[in-house]
């Protein structure tokens, strides 16, 4: 875009501030908003309904919630509701366990999309790349229950592929699913099996804005395909690198409900359950509303300031979402 | 160019992972197949990998027969076309006046719809909210909470806001009202973002699984998710339907009978799957753009 166009642009932003500021201008954007305004009431109205009013239902984090009395009504408390989680081992373990595995899933799997971006973008046989790409793309579109019914059927100690095969190699089996460290393995791993092929779509197109002239200029130089993947396209790539995990952190509080509610098993459940998961169990489950709430609020909250912070400091450098 | 050996090498290197990486991709989805069509006995002793062994239907005859999967088949037509559609209906509401110019106070309600994507009320208040509003037992509760996708909305505002709006203005000179405006120009103009937007509606809706569990209590409305998901977990549900035909199911094994499960609720997203990776790879590249 060249700067004759952000000076015609300026222009007629002026233009238009100087007629909506006389008096028939005011009159003319009454009359176009007036439509507009009749759009946008059953939007705001399920914006207020459906995302703000609940807001309020933070309140019950700080009550004691019962039926009878309602949110209004039920006794406040104060902070007795947070006294009780943060002294309550299994609370806290609940609390580490959310960071963790969603540390994992974020750390651990962050760099797989950008490998399979780079190693698509060196593929010179078109067809080849639509396929790999119509295969790697696949499992985004399967949700939670397929995915975790493959990985139960394919890890399951009697008929399961991954045991058969054991058995018939070292003449014994292996309960994946119920130890604890293979099943966060398992669990860290069929999260990049789900999502990474489909991640890698931002960074290709990232690549393709590099100037192939830096590779051209490169080979010259006599750069070889892994210095100029190196020098050229992993420095290119950078900017989307940083948005992406922003974005990514902005999540690490909110594990995924389904990921864990179909792989979890009560084996495992020392380092299986999470915020989520115990959200639903102890809220919906036993009725307990008011620490569940409280468990919610703490953790909308760690993730609103967790975006917050990332987004600051990738300011800081010129870099950030807004 | 000639490659030098070096890169030959890094060629082969190449496309040996990506090989792998798509048939890893691949090969489970083909196994859980092959799984659904064979025998109990070849199950058992492992026989099965990537072809039916003792070919058979009897899991997905018995599934239809023995299970509610035809009617949980039908509510996840019925919730994902209902749904799909009053998203499209209300997101094309609320982006229109967000994408124009002169609409008052454009920024703060941006701001304020954004801000629902980053701070969200939880579980709890949420239910009590849909129970409160007596949405709890019927499908209300997987349409309206999520009626309009903050991301979506994002994305066909921005879209929107790219239309010239000379068109606009032409055809309002030409006396037509807003109204006119969105469904003669705007939206013609707007098919392939809609359809991506539509898709990634439809396929939310296809795959939920949550908002059901929680809010759905009547079997009778599962959708496939649900019903598939409690196949698999439930052993109860499983030793159920072998009492009910036991003849049959020394010859199924429960393995096949949860594959067959899977494959119903694969099946309907493989078929239009060449259309939803063309569209969302654009809807993906759209709201990357501008988010």
């Amino acid at each position: 875009m060249g700067s004759l166009d952000i000076q015609a642009k300026k222009n007629s932003e002026k233009a238009e501030r100087l007629r909506t500021n006389s008096a028939l201008g005011k009159r003319r954007r009454w009359n176009m908003n007036k439509p507009l305004l009749i759009m946008f009431l059953p939007i705001a109205i399920f914006f207020i309904l459906f995302k703000y009013v609940p807001m309020f239902g933070f309140v019950i984090a700080f009550k004691d919630y019962n039926f009878a009395d309602g949110i209004l009504g039920s006794p406040w408390v104060g902070f007795e509701n947070y006294k009780y989680l943060f002294q309550n081992p299994d609370t806290l373990g609940i609390i580490r366990n959310t960071l963790v595995l969603s540390a994992l899933t974020v750390f651990v799997g962050f760099p797989f999309p950008v490998i399979l971006a780079i190693l698509l973008n060196e593929v010179r046989r078109s067809w080849f790349k639509r396929w790999a790409q119509t295969l790697l793309y696949l499992p985004h579109f399967l949700n939670w229950v397929i995915v975790g019914g493959l990985v139960l059927m394919l890890f399951s100690i009697e008929t399961g592929f991954v045991n058969t095969m054991l058995e018939r190699l070292t003449g014994s089996t292996y309960p994946f699913l119920f130890k604890e460290s293979s099943w966060i393995t398992i669990f860290v791993a069929s999260g990049i099996w789900k999502t990474a092929g489909w991640s890698a779509i931002i960074y290709l197109a990232a690549l393709t804005s590099i100037d192939p002239s830096l590779y051209e200029a490169a080979g010259m130089d006599g750069a070889g395909k892994w210095k100029q993947i190196l020098h050229i396209t992993l420095p290119g790539l950078m900017p989307t690198i940083i948005l992406m995990f922003i974005l990514n952190i902005g999540n690490v509080m909110d594990v995924g409900f389904d990921q864990v509610y179909v792989l979890q098993n009560p084996v495992v459940v020392n380092v299986a359950e999470v915020i989520s998961t115990w959200n639903f169990k102890v809220g919906l489950g036993s009725g307990q509303f008011s620490y569940a709430t409280a468990m919610g609020l703490f953790e909308s909250l760690i993730g609103l300031t967790l975006v917050l912070v990332v987004n600051g400091i990738a300011r800081r450098s010129g870099r950030g979402l807004w | 160019m000639k490659s030098t050996s070096g890169e030959k090498v890094f060629y082969g290197v190449n496309y040996f992972i990506l090989v792998l990486a798509a048939l890893s991709c691949l090969l489970p989805i083909v196994h859980i197949l092959a799984l659904s069509l064979s025998g109990n006995e070849a199950i058992t002793l492992g026989k099965v990998s990537l072809w039916p062994q003792d070919f058979t239907w009897t899991a997905y005859s018995k599934l239809i027969e023995d299970t509610n999967i035809v009617g949980a088949f039908r509510n996840s037509v019925v919730i994902t076309l209902v749904g799909t559609g009053l998203n499209m209906a209300f997101t094309i509401l609320a982006a229109y006046p967000l994408s124009r110019k002169h609409f008052y106070a454009r920024r703060f309600l941006t701001l304020a719809i954004v801000f629902t994507m980053l701070f969200t009320a939880g579980l709890i208040p949420n239910y009590l909210l849909a129970k409160s509003l007596g949405l709890v037992g019927n499908y209300g509760a997987l349409w309206l909470p999520g009626l309009v996708s903050v991301y979506n909305l994002l994305v066909l505002r921005s879209f929107f806001e790219n239309i010239p709006e000379e068109l606009e203005d032409a055809a309002r000179i030409d006396g037509s009202g807003e109204w006119r405006i969105i469904l003669q120009i705007v939206l013609p103009l707007s098919i392939p973002v809609i359809a991506t937007i539509a898709l990634f509606y439809g396929v939310a809706h296809w795959n939920s699984f949550f908002n059901v569990l929680i809010y759905i209590n009547d079997p009778e409305r599962f959708n496939l998710s649900v019903l598939v998901q409690n196949m698999i977990q439930s052993q109860s549900l499983m030793s159920e339907l072998a009492m009910l035909d036991p003849d049959a199911f020394r010859k199924l094994a429960p393995e096949s009978i949860r594959s067959a499960g899977i494959i119903v609720m694969i099946l309907p997203m493989l078929l239009v799957y060449p259309f939803l990776q063309k569209y969302f790879v654009k809807g993906m590249l759209i709201g990357s753009v501008k988010g």
